[in-house]
């Protein structure tokens, strides 16, 4: 395994006359989980767009398994199929029941038998544990339940990657456990991610790196240890020292 | 049916455009009936949104039948029940008119004002509206919300000055864009008058088409008066609206 | 004096001689009305700017002319074009022109208002799973978005099934001129005639507009749909 499954290199982005990201890049191998952080505004969401190219990058290129999709050539849909991605505010299908949500890129993206990607879809449900729920609609389900949907909407498609948009800012706090547990047990299984969070307590139990992201800049990168023992910048010790204190730890409700 | 030559468009339009006093009679006519059906539609639509949001149990579903059911039946046919109404019940409706006149470029103008033709379109056009208008006034006192009208009790104000002093000034501003709408596009209804005799704009139209059988040029020549008219209407509300508007509101 | 006939024989002939051409008109219109109207809201939405300016300037057209006007444009002006079809079905032509188009600049206005109300993160979440544009927009914003659309449609069904008595000013025989023939035939119930004939369109549309208005906003927030 000696090519990344991901590569960004020198992204840039801006909006109007904000510079949003100014020169990102690094790698992913396979079963990596790197975890992005810093204040808001910094880019981690629009760098994660960028990476699926739902919002193409200005200056930059994205490679994914060496092939690179930032070429306007190349099928984007095709690549998006291979690229997960998990949304704050989970974005679920409303009109469609919790099944019909994580099957529907089966078919209609993958083209999947009706049947096929029912049985798969509640495979990956399970995996979620929200096979019980497979005939709710969003609407039914609390937040919690809805993000675990959205992971396994994400899931079903295999993909070579999974991008997590603060998958858990926008939960009460009781229900967060749930949907942290499950995205533990998925970096567990050896799923490549990145994740855009302020969850120490999960890049602490399974980050393999850590970036800090500031001003559209990388300004430190470095292992969790480096991170929760040492860190160079001043700025990254100022902004752990905020999140201790305003979140706290979560990892009690880790297991 | 044997194909005609098609006329030249131009010499057409001129021709139509000989008319321009019926035209424009039948024009300020036909904006003399749109001010008053607006006015009646307003001032009963504001009476008909109060009692539907604070009147009892019984008002409120009388306004809202009143409502519904102008809202649900054909303005043509509400205005034909109101014309045959009296004569229906044999009361005698009398000949009277109300007429005014002015000369603008050697051609005399006359409007009548008002007679019972006028005046049946014209309250059929205000009942109309008003069904309208108090559904959008409703959704702006909705909009206003009951904490306002509890403020304003709590100080010790009675309900109606509550809701005169607190309550409708700031509804009346936010009914301004869905009221414009109505206001705008009110010009287009007032058409259906020339079914009972009523020698507004449309009517005027059809005089010009008998007397130059020319047809669709006249239609159209209608048609673009009213959109130019109704577009003005839009644009002056809307300048209107942006100048009156209060921040939070 | 010939005898007034009772409300039960009002009523039954009115529908038996109106009914027909009534629904047939507010059918047509609806529909060439909804293809065109979904067709201009699209553009309106996703279109380059010329389509945008086309449908902007075809909705202001349409909503600014009386309909009353549109009907007599092609009533008088369609049979000069097609001199070789029976005058009836051009009449009635004529009345479904004018309807579908007055109700399509309507109809593109509602959806395009639903597509807009349609959570923006679900167009967003359909491309991150790697479909199409197009396919995102068939299987995830259309379906939420027509039943955004349900109540201000069913107004809209009210507004042409209402208009449709227009077609009577052109000699078609549709429930208003059904009205009209009993009207001239017994002056003393001129004015009942017209009071049977609005309650007649009422039951066609205030239950529909029940049923589909409120009661449908109401269901569709439940589902959590909209909001955008």
């Amino acid at each position: 395994m000696d090519k990344p499954i991901l590569q960004v290199v020198d992204i840039w982005k801006s909006y109007e006359d904000l510079q949003v990201l100014k020169g990102v890049s690094f790698e992913l191998r396979e079963g990596e989980v790197k975890v992005l952080f810093g204040p808001s505004g910094s880019g981690k969401s629009t760098l994660l767009r960028c990476i699926n190219m739902l919002n193409p990058p200005d200056k930059g290129e994205v490679f994914l398994r060496g092939e690179n999709i930032t070429d306007p050539n190349v099928n984007i849909n095709a690549i998006r199929a291979k690229i997960g991605m998990v949304f704050q505010h989970f974005n679920l299908f409303a009109h469609l029941k919790a099944i019909d949500n994580v099957s529907i890129g089966l078919r209609r993206v993958k083209g999947f038998p009706k049947e096929e990607a029912r049985a798969k879809a509640l495979e990956v449900l399970q995996s979620v544990k929200m096979e019980d729920w497979a005939d709710h609609y969003p609407a039914e389900l609390s937040g919690g339940q809805q993000q675990r949907v959205g992971i396994a909407r994400a899931l079903a498609m295999d993909p070579d990657v999974i991008l997590f948009d603060e998958p858990t800012s926008a939960l009460d706090p009781e229900l967060i456990g749930e949907v942290l547990q499950v995205m533990l047990d998925i970096a567990k299984a050896g799923k490549t991610m990145i994740v855009v969070t302020h969850e120490m307590g999960f890049a602490k139990a399974v980050a393999s790196e850590m970036i800090f992201l500031g001003d559209g800049v990388i300004i430190e990168s470095g292992t969790p240890e480096h991170f929760f023992v040492s860190p160079k910048s001043e700025r990254v010790k100022n902004f752990l020292n905020q999140l201790d204190v305003l979140y706290g730890s979560h990892e009690k409700l880790l297991k | 049916m044997i194909l005609q030559d098609r006329p030249n468009p131009i010499r057409e339009l001129l021709t139509v455009l000989e008319y321009w006093d019926h035209i424009f009679s039948g024009f300020l006519l036909t904006m003399w009936l749109y001010g008053w059906a607006l006015l009646m539609g307003f001032v009963l639509g504001l009476i008909l949104a109060n009692l539907r949001q604070y009147g009892g149990w019984l008002l409120s579903r009388i306004a809202s039948g009143y409502i519904e059911f102008m809202r649900g039946t054909p303005l043509l046919a509400q205005l034909f029940f109101i014309y045959f109404l009296p004569s229906s019940l044999n009361i005698p409706v009398g000949d009277w008119e109300i007429v005014t006149s002015f000369t603008i470029l050697n051609k005399e103008i006359t409007i009548i004002l008002l007679n019972y033709r006028t005046l049946a379109g014209l309250i059929t056009l205000g009942l109309n509206s008003a069904a309208y208008q108090a559904e959008y006034l409703r959704g702006a006192i909705m909009s206003v919300g009951t904490e306002q009208l509890m403020a304003a009790q709590s100080l010790g104000m009675s309900r109606i000055a509550g809701i005169w002093h607190v309550v409708l000034p700031q509804a009346l501003r936010r009914v301004i864009p869905a009221w414009s709408n109505e206001a705008a596009y009110l010009p287009k209804y007032t058409v259906v008058v020339y079914f009972i005799g009523v020698k507004d704009l449309f009517a005027q139209a059809h005089f010009t088409v008998a007397l130059t059988f020319i047809s669709v040029t006249t239609y159209v020549i209608i048609a673009i008066i009213f959109l130019v008219t109704i577009t003005l209407i839009s644009k002056g509300l809307d300048i209107l609206h942006k100048k009156t508007t209060i921040p939070g509101l | 004096m010939s005898d007034i006939p009772t409300l039960s024989e009002i009523i039954y002939y009115i529908l038996r001689r109106g009914l027909y051409h009534t629904l047939l008109l507010t059918a047509l219109g609806l529909l060439i009305g909804f293809i065109l109207g979904i067709s201009l809201a699209i553009m309106r939405v996703y279109g380059a700017k010329e389509l945008m300016w086309f449908s902007s300037g075809y909705e202001k057209l349409f909503r600014g002319i009386p309909l009353i006007v549109l009907i007599y444009i092609f009533a008088f002006g369609l049979p000069d074009i097609l001199w070789y079809i029976d005058p009836l079905e051009l009449r009635l032509g004529s009345v479904v022109l004018a309807l579908s188009l007055r109700s399509a600049a309507y109809q593109s206005q509602i959806f395009r208002g639903a597509i807009l109300s349609v959570a923006p993160g679900q167009m967003e979440a359909a491309r991150a799973l790697g479909m199409k544009g197009s396919q995102a927009f068939r299987h995830v914003v259309m379906p939420q978005a027509l039943r955004l659309a349900i109540p201000s449609w069913s107004n809209e069904y009210a507004v042409v099934i209402k208009d449709s008595s227009f077609a009577s000013a052109i000699g078609i025989v549709e429930l208003t001129q059904a009205a009209y023939f009993v009207s001239v035939s017994f002056r003393e119930i001129w004015a009942l005639s017209y009071l049977i004939l609005a309650v007649i369109y009422f039951l066609f549309t205030y239950p529909i507009t029940r049923i589909f208005g409120e009661r449908q906003s109401k269901k569709l927030k439940k589902l959590g749909m909209g909001g955008g």
